[in-house]
């Protein structure tokens, strides 16, 4: 698909025919090569999840078992999806790769969407095409068309990854369905760039506009969540696009109307966009931007308080985010505790890294305390992505041709980003004994801020990692980084299933990292992992000081 | 210039070398204290690599740079309390009005003459309760401009510091910049804008291809370059091509130009004699300099 529109994109655009086109042809071409990206991303965690159930469970009787014990968990419901059929590879599979895929599915398109539609404009690009024959609704028409194209790859991509592991004789899983499933897995993808298309025209930036989107899916997950919790709620789900995907029925009973609402929504986002595009001018938003404000100088006392002032909005973000999923956590835990007997079931849970012989309440949270961890990662791999946005971006100059060092700027600025992740830490914790302690579960406050504070070494191990990229290749920062952070949760979304080699599992930083409330805090590993963050923060700095500062 | 005075800015050899690119190649600068000298060359010559090289911002791959005395690299925090950069492609925070920004650039600088700031923002018309986001490309430039000249630094480093403005915050420029030489600040002034090194700097360097061509006072360059000469003549056009330390002759009807180099009474005597009614000579101007020194010909090459 990218072949024919690589030569008009990449030609000087000869006036008259191709012009008309040229925004298609540029965001196709930018939507499709990260769907391919992502793509193989995608088939790949589906291919891994089916083999490897048979490979751990090659016997029908073990399936049976864990079906029995695990199938009507509303503790694994409620955090990763409902999970019928376990005792099938399709249920299965089906059940381990959802929640990933779709929630990936919907990052993948607020990013991009929102890049394409607003991060673009933000940079100026569009004021030369808009200079031309098109108006500003025919280019975010063809934009949004880019991405639609985008997502027909990711889906292409996904499905091929289904067909071809479904061909394997000890998974077999039908084209039909595979088909359908794949389809599921990147519903969110198509959604989420309908908002990303509504949000790019009613915030001002592209961070703005991915901030809005981001509150979008959180609140679908939380919806989506307090259904599946077995509170009495379950009709809740059809307010979530994310429920919508769970209800489209994976590999095992497709149920075609559930892609209705998706299809409808996503139709009414992109026209909304178009239309919201027509009624503003380029380079401004819907909302009103102010352009004023009264000068706010608290901070702005030197470096490290403008990084306090410039992260501010982001990292506020992510607490607020990281808290709200704690107390959600917490309010889930005691009553999704309470279906988990039997060793069976701990076993299950072990696999997914909350081994121990806790109570059921403390089980759950040790699983959701390695959600809670991943996000506070997250909060590290961008604190440093942006410490090098403001190098790459030409800003630090204005700073180090001034009397500043650039070891105490650069001190500074990771002095923010662990603060920011050692209080994500304990906002976690303490969030999450909110919720707890609101369902009488019995678990103190201090066991939770320590498994609070417990998530905060791996995070400081991305940090450290960064720091390093940056300091000895800062181009390659942000994919170093969110590279490996990717590979992190992926060895332990797939690896939890325990079928692969230690030698794999250990490269994952999260592996490192007890499951605690559910077993006890390694305070010894998390020492080496807080001591190796703190060395590659130190040789990152040092690199730095002696490197040539570099632009983009 | 006086002589004896410790240079403000010295670099001996300095070269810098970006993997198979030569982007510097063994430059001798001295500027001495009180001095406005222009950096010349176009775009890719090599301009913001010495700037950035003076700044410590990079290192140089061989040979030494010194401002005040001090090592650009090892003392860059000593110098930058004395020096005041401003720079061509700015980048800023977006999301920081501009006074937050001339706060906070000024609490990084150190040291602010508040009244002359507040002379700036309104000689340069800025309104400092916009958004950063909200300037245009010249308002950004002013910004950064008050925030360097703010400080009264004893050398400012001007890389392309017009780059936006238009010709009325140019002239604001100009009389910022003598100011601040009239006060004994030193001034390195990277540019392509001609006219403007031309009417502000006492010495002009002129790079090419990373190398450092000329360095020199304008009236020595002009010394030593050819004079441009038009001459009128009621009758026969006489041939000058053979007179002495003439060239690039050209007829258009009864009027002659050609340049000449060295003495020009052999030219002034052919054109008395052939019955000369009118004579206009002039120097060339920074701009034929610079073109002579880009162009290759050995024409107007004053050396």
């Amino acid at each position: 698909m990218p072949a024919p529109t690589e030569s008009v994109a990449a030609a000087p655009a000869p006036a008259g025919r191709s012009t008309g086109t040229v925004v298609a042809s540029l965001a196709t071409r930018a939507a499709a090569r990260s769907a391919v990206l992502w793509g193989a991303v995608f088939a790949v965690t589906v291919a891994a999840s089916a083999v490897s159930y048979t490979t751990i469970y090659p016997r029908q009787s073990q399936r049976d078992a864990l079906a029995a014990a695990y199938g009507r968990n509303q503790a694994t419901a409620s955090l990763f999806g409902p999970a019928p059929h376990l005792q099938t590879v399709a249920g299965f599979t089906a059940f381990k790769v959802t929640m990933t895929l779709m929630v990936l599915g919907a990052i993948w398109g607020l990013l991009t969407g929102t890049r394409l539609l607003r991060g673009e404009e933000e940079q100026g690009r569009w004021e030369v095409l808009l200079c031309g024959s098109t108006t500003p609704r025919r280019a975010t028409g063809q934009t949004l068309w880019g991405l639609g194209v985008g997502v027909v790859v990711l889906w292409v991509l996904t499905a091929a990854g289904t067909v071809l592991v479904g061909r394997e004789a000890k998974v077999a899983f039908a084209v039909g369905p595979s088909l359908w499933f794949a389809l599921a897995m990147v519903a969110t993808a198509a959604v989420f760039c309908g908002v990303a298309g509504v949000t790019s025209q009613l915030a001002a930036t592209r961070r703005q506009a991915a901030g809005f989107a981001a509150v979008v899916l959180g609140a679908s997950y939380a919806v989506r969540m307090v259904a599946d919790a077995g509170v009495g709620l379950h009709p809740l789900i059809w307010a979530s696009p994310l429920g919508w995907v769970e209800e489209m029925g994976g590999l095992t009973h497709p149920r075609p109307i559930a892609l209705v609402p998706l299809v409808v929504l996503t139709g009414a986002l992109a026209a909304t966009a178009v239309h919201l595009a027509g009624r503003r001018d380029v380079g401004s938003s819907v909302v009103a931007d102010r352009t004023r404000a009264r000068p706010r100088l608290r901070l702005l006392y030197g470096s490290t308080g403008l990084a306090i002032r410039l992260s501010r909005p982001t990292v506020v973000g992510w607490w607020t985010g990281i808290a709200v999923a704690g107390l959600l956590y917490g309010l889930i835990a005691r009553s999704a505790g309470s279906t988990i007997t039997g060793s069976s079931v701990h076993d299950v849970l072990s696999r997914l890294g909350a081994s121990g012989t806790g109570t059921g309440t403390e089980t759950v949270l040790g699983v959701c305390f390695l959600v809670l961890a991943a996000l506070v990662a997250f909060v590290a791999a961008g604190q440093i992505t942006t410490t090098r946005g403001e190098e790459s971006s030409g800003r630090l100059d204005n700073l180090l041709t001034r009397p500043l060092s650039p070891t105490r700027w650069l001190g500074g600025r990771l002095t923010v980003a662990l603060a920011a992740v050692v209080m994500g830490g304990i906002l976690a914790g303490v969030f999450t004994w909110l919720g707890a302690a609101s369902q009488h579960s019995g678990i103190g406050l201090g066991t939770l801020v320590v498994a609070g504070v417990n998530i905060v070494p791996p995070a400081v191990v991305i940090l450290g990692l960064g720091a390093l990229v940056f300091g000895f290749a800062p181009r390659a920062t942000s994919t170093v980084v969110y590279g490996y952070l990717a590979w992190s949760l992926l060895i332990t979304v797939v690896g939890g299933i325990g079928a692969t080699s230690h030698w794999i599992l250990d490269t994952s930083v999260f592996h490192h990292m007890a499951a605690s409330p559910a077993v006890p805090v390694d305070w010894t590993t998390d020492s080496i992992m807080v001591a190796l963050g703190a060395v590659l923060l130190a040789v990152g700095s040092a690199a730095f000081r002696r490197r040539d500062l570099a632009g983009a | 210039m006086a002589d004896g005075d410790a240079a403000v800015i010295e670099t001996r050899g300095l070269t810098k070398r970006y993997r198979d690119t030569d982007a510097l190649v063994d430059i001798d600068l001295d500027v001495v204290p009180g001095e406005v000298v222009g950096y010349l060359g176009p775009n890719g010559a090599g301009k913001t690599t010495t700037i950035r090289l003076l700044l410590g911002l990079i290192r140089p791959t061989s040979g030494t740079a010194r401002v005040f005395g001090l090592d650009c690299r090892r003392d860059a925090v000593a110098i930058h309390r004395r020096l005041a950069y401003v720079g061509g492609e700015t980048s800023l925070w977006p999301r920081l009005t501009g006074a937050e920004t001339l706060h906070l650039l000024g609490q990084v600088s150190g040291h602010v003459d508040t009244a002359y700031r507040d002379a700036l923002v309104e000689r340069f018309s800025l309104d400092p309760s916009k958004k950063v986001r909200a300037y245009s490309k010249g308002n950004r430039q002013k910004l950064v401009l008050i925030a360097a000249l703010m400080t009264r630094a004893d050398l400012l480093v001007l890389d392309e510091p017009t780059d936006g403005l238009d010709p009325l915050m140019e002239q604001a420029f100009r009389l910022s910049v003598r100011e601040a030489r009239d006060r004994g600040q030193t001034v390195f002034l990277s540019s392509h804008i001609l006219s403007e090194v031309e009417a502000l700097c006492d010495r002009v360097g002129i790079l090419r291809e990373g190398r450092l061509v000329e360095l020199a006072t304008l009236a020595d360059m002009r010394h030593l370059s050819a004079l441009t000469v038009e001459a009128t003549f009621d009758g026969t056009v006489p041939d000058l091509s053979s007179v002495p330390g003439v060239s690039a002759v050209h007829v258009d009807g009864r009027v002659v130009t050609c340049h000449v180099r060295g003495p020009v009474e052999p030219l002034l005597r052919v054109l008395a004699d052939a019955g000369v009614t009118g004579l206009l000579s002039r120097e060339p101007s920074l701009e034929e300099l610079f073109l002579a020194r880009y162009g290759g010909t050995p024409d107007a090459g004053a050396d």
